[in-house]
């Protein structure tokens, strides 16, 4: 772990290097926020990722996405809908431009949360955590300069809500927890007149996520 | 690198450049379409997904590569925008539009002498060029009326040659015919807002939409299945170009079509005549072309930055460009918003044609009295997703009502409840044209070409715009709680973004000292290039979508160039 954390931080170092050189206009703070101790964090045990986040990140991540989308008895959250993976798989493909933003908005975030609590994001207490959001959302933390508290927060929120709701196939919104959670059928190919005029909520099986959709009949009923 | 030769090339073969396409070609011109995106087909529209089209935008130019940047201050540097109606395929935006196909009022093509002559000069900002368009509406009729048969609209018309039909809109100029096909089914939201409305004292009706709502011309009606604002039709029923005028386009044998062709200049020779354009290909090759006429019907930001791209000793402010007038009189329509949520029904906004589904014209154009308001020009008024699709992404977008938080459990539970339980009222507001909001060349961002990026210098915060923001919200209001909704309430501000159906840039009119092109499109200073598009609009008309008036004029520079300019080219009308 700690000699990943050397060169993760070897790294950054050269990449905001290079973003100097770049006119973005962006002063970049050296990303020397990263404890250099391993950190002994727990990851629960279904929590996939690798495609993108080391470990730390992907537990920060989970949690982070876990108070903009809480889970609750009967109602999936964003750990029961995985959306670390959609999360995870998407910097490592549609948006591979954003993993900077990402790297350093995690640096940051650990920044603020080890100088205000001593402890990294994912070892908070919910109700810590949600004042970091808070803050977050505020625009009120002195650690971010790029990207800022509030950029870091709608692009989390964002995400998080595309890992919710985005088709299965994208790796979140597992077995359409999102779906199910707030009555969305999926792209149905059709829906008849009773349907589209009913005041009732809609019911019709099944639900259909991008890869059973080939099969459907595509008129209308 | 490639050399072509043809009589026609048109830059961009997207709603107005596809019916140039299929018009030329059918009256055996050899006619050459340069298209910077792919050609796609039905069977790629499927399956729908809301991340890929909605969120990701996939049929629209990608914001990263090909950026259009916008400021809302001038002495700023811009940033790229989202953009909405700019497409990045053959057939352009009407792939993914909502289809929403208006014909505009007897009134909207004389708004500065109506305004006039109703309220006097002082109605109208000192700082606004809102003025006539160089034709009326009965000119243009002919041209709607085959736009409608030949794409393929449905809707229940208001007004047949004077006979009104409270079942439409009774608002409308007279049409000498019906719709081709009638209107598609209200849906759950339709219904509520016709309820409403009517409740309210005002005339709604189903919006007349280019989605067949039976079949028609060898394509299959509708199925309601709600992706089409942001997706292609899974079946072929929404009446895109694509697939109405590009095969009539190939069956003429005429038509010869390029993808990937990115053009960056026309080219001109020492008369100050049009000698064709040049390209990069798929490959990274530099091509040109030559032609007889050149056409240029990409979206609007790209008339203006191929006419400055293409300055030169003889036309040293830009190709087009002797009035002065090129990259001017920007506009867009701003959307006034509410959101009403419902405690004894679901809505299930995800279904039927997703973008504005019902509407009421009594606040649009110059059809209320404007005496003491503050305002002139109005808004059309419709029922729709919050994003004009419903998916919940889209929805997810919707600012909460107040008290409920924008994350956590408060957000979760307002979500989960409402998403199937609301409904969105919008008005789409005409914006006056002002010669201060333009479009340039963005110094500081280029696009993955190397060109400079289209830079949009605008802000929607006008005096008469916010005045009559304010008025309509409060309409939206009113029907919103005629509605029965437990909760109704705002959108948030838009920082003066631009909104939809951007115009302005090239525009048309009888002077060309204060126009760039003529009734035809066609360029005052070089007569065999045409400029095509909204960008010619020399103002919004009203707040209705502009596509089908983009189309019936498009008809009408078609009818020009093979009926007359074809026979003696040369200036259509004496400057």
């Amino acid at each position: 772990m700690s000699s990943q954390n050397e060169s993760r931080r070897s790294f950054l170092k050269t990449a905001v290097a290079g973003a100097g050189a770049v006119a973005t206009g962006a002063v970049v703070p050296a990303a020397e926020t990263r404890a250099a101790e391993p950190m002994q964090m727990s990851m629960p045990a279904d929590e996939k990722h690798g495609a993108f986040f080391n470990a730390d990140d992907a537990a920060t991540v989970a949690a982070f996405a876990e108070r903009i989308f809480p889970g609750a008895p009967g109602m999936p959250g964003a750990r029961d809908a995985d959306v670390l993976n959609y999360i995870d798989l998407a910097l490592a493909g549609a948006y591979s431009d954003m993993q900077e933003f990402y790297r350093h908005g995690l640096n940051q975030l650990d920044a603020h949360c080890r100088t205000t609590y001593r402890q990294p994001f994912a070892r908070l207490d919910p109700k810590q955590q949600d004042e970091v959001v808070s803050a977050l959302e505020k625009g009120s933390v002195d650690e971010f300069r790029w990207p800022t508290a509030r950029a870091f927060f709608t692009t989390l929120r964002t995400h998080t809500i595309e890992g919710m709701f985005a088709d299965p196939v994208y790796g979140g919104n597992k077995d359409f927890a999102g779906w199910k959670l707030i009555g969305f059928p999926g792209a149905q190919p059709f829906f008849n007149k009773n349907e589209i005029q009913s005041r009732d909520v809609f019911t019709r099986a099944p639900m259909t996520g991008l890869q059973a959709q080939a099969a459907m009949p595509k008129k209308r009923g | 690198m490639a050399n072509f030769k043809t009589d026609a090339v048109i830059v961009g073969v997207g709603g107005a450049g596809g019916i140039i396409a299929a018009e030329l070609s059918k009256a055996g011109m050899k006619v050459l379409g340069l298209e910077r995106g792919p050609r796609l087909q039905t069977r790629d529209f499927e399956p729908h997904d809301e991340l890929r089209y909605f969120q990701r935008q996939d049929l629209r130019p990608n914001s990263k590569t090909q950026p259009v940047t916008w400021r809302a201050d001038a002495n700023k540097r811009a940033a790229p925008m989202r953009t909405l109606n700019y497409g990045a395929q053959a057939g352009g935006g009407t792939v993914h539009y909502g289809a929403l196909s208006w014909r505009m009022h007897e009134n909207d093509f004389r708004a500065r002498s109506a305004t006039l002559e109703r309220y006097g000069a002082s109605a109208i900002p000192a700082d606004s060029s809102l003025t006539d368009w160089p034709f009326s509406y009965a000119d243009l009729e002919p041209h709607y009326d085959r736009a409608e048969y030949e794409l393929g609209v449905s809707g229940q018309a208001g007004n047949v040659q004077g006979r009104k039909n409270p079942a439409g809109n009774i608002f409308e100029s007279p049409r000498h015919r019906e719709y081709p096909l009638p209107a598609l089914d209200a849906d759950q939201a339709g219904l509520i807002f016709n309820e409403a409305a009517r409740k309210a004292g005002y005339h709604p009706f189903s919006s007349p939409r280019a989605i067949l709502s039976q079949p028609y011309n060898g394509r299959s009606g509708c199925t309601y299945c709600g992706f089409c604002q942001a997706f292609g039709c899974h079946i072929g029923a929404k009446s895109s170009v694509l697939i109405t005028k590009l095969p009539e386009a190939d069956k003429s044998g005429n038509f010869t079509l390029l993808t990937g062709a990115m053009v960056y200049h026309v080219n001109t020779d020492n008369s100050g005549r049009a000698t064709g354009v040049s390209f990069y290909g798929p490959d990274g090759s530099d091509n040109t072309v030559e032609a007889e006429v050149v056409i240029l019907a990409p979206f609007i930001y790209d008339n203006t930055r191929l006419l400055l791209l293409s300055k030169s000793a003889k036309f040293p402010d830009g190709l087009a460009n002797s009035s002065g007038h090129v990259g001017k009189h920007f506009m867009a329509h701003i959307g006034a918003r509410i959101q009403m949520a419902f405690d004894d029904r679901h809505v299930n906004i995800f279904m039927g044609p997703s973008a504005q589904k019902h509407s009421i014209d009594d606040f649009n154009s110059d059809n209320f009295d404007h005496g003491g308001v503050g305002f002139i020009r109005g808004a059309q008024i419709s029922v729709a997703p919050v994003a004009l699709e419903g998916g919940p992404i889209g929805e997810s977008t919707m600012n909460p009502p107040p008290g409920v938080p924008s994350w956590g459990a408060g957000w979760r539970d307002f979500f989960a409840k409402y998403y199937t339980r609301h409904a969105a009222i919008v008005a789409q507001t005409e914006d006056l044209p002002y010669p201060y909001q333009t479009i340039d060349l963005d110094p500081d961002i280029r696009d993955s070409w190397g060109l400079p990026a289209p830079r949009v210098t605008y802000d929607s915060r006008r005096p008469n715009e916010q005045k009559r923001m304010e008025f309509l919200a409060k309409k939206l209001e009113e029907i919103g709680h005629a509605s029965g909704a437990y909760l109704v309430w705002r959108s948030r501000e838009n920082g003066g973004a631009p909104g939809a159906h951007h115009m302005g840039g090239t525009r048309m009119g009888t002077n060309p000292k204060e126009s760039v092109v003529n009734k035809y499109s066609q360029s005052w200073d070089v007569p065999n290039l045409f400029i095509v598009g909204s960008s010619t609009f020399p103002t919004m008309g009203c707040g209705f979508n502009p596509t089908l008036t983009i189309q019936a004029v498009a008809y009408m520079s078609a009818e020009a160039i093979v009926n007359r300019y074809r026979k003696h080219p040369g200036p259509l009308i004496d400057a």
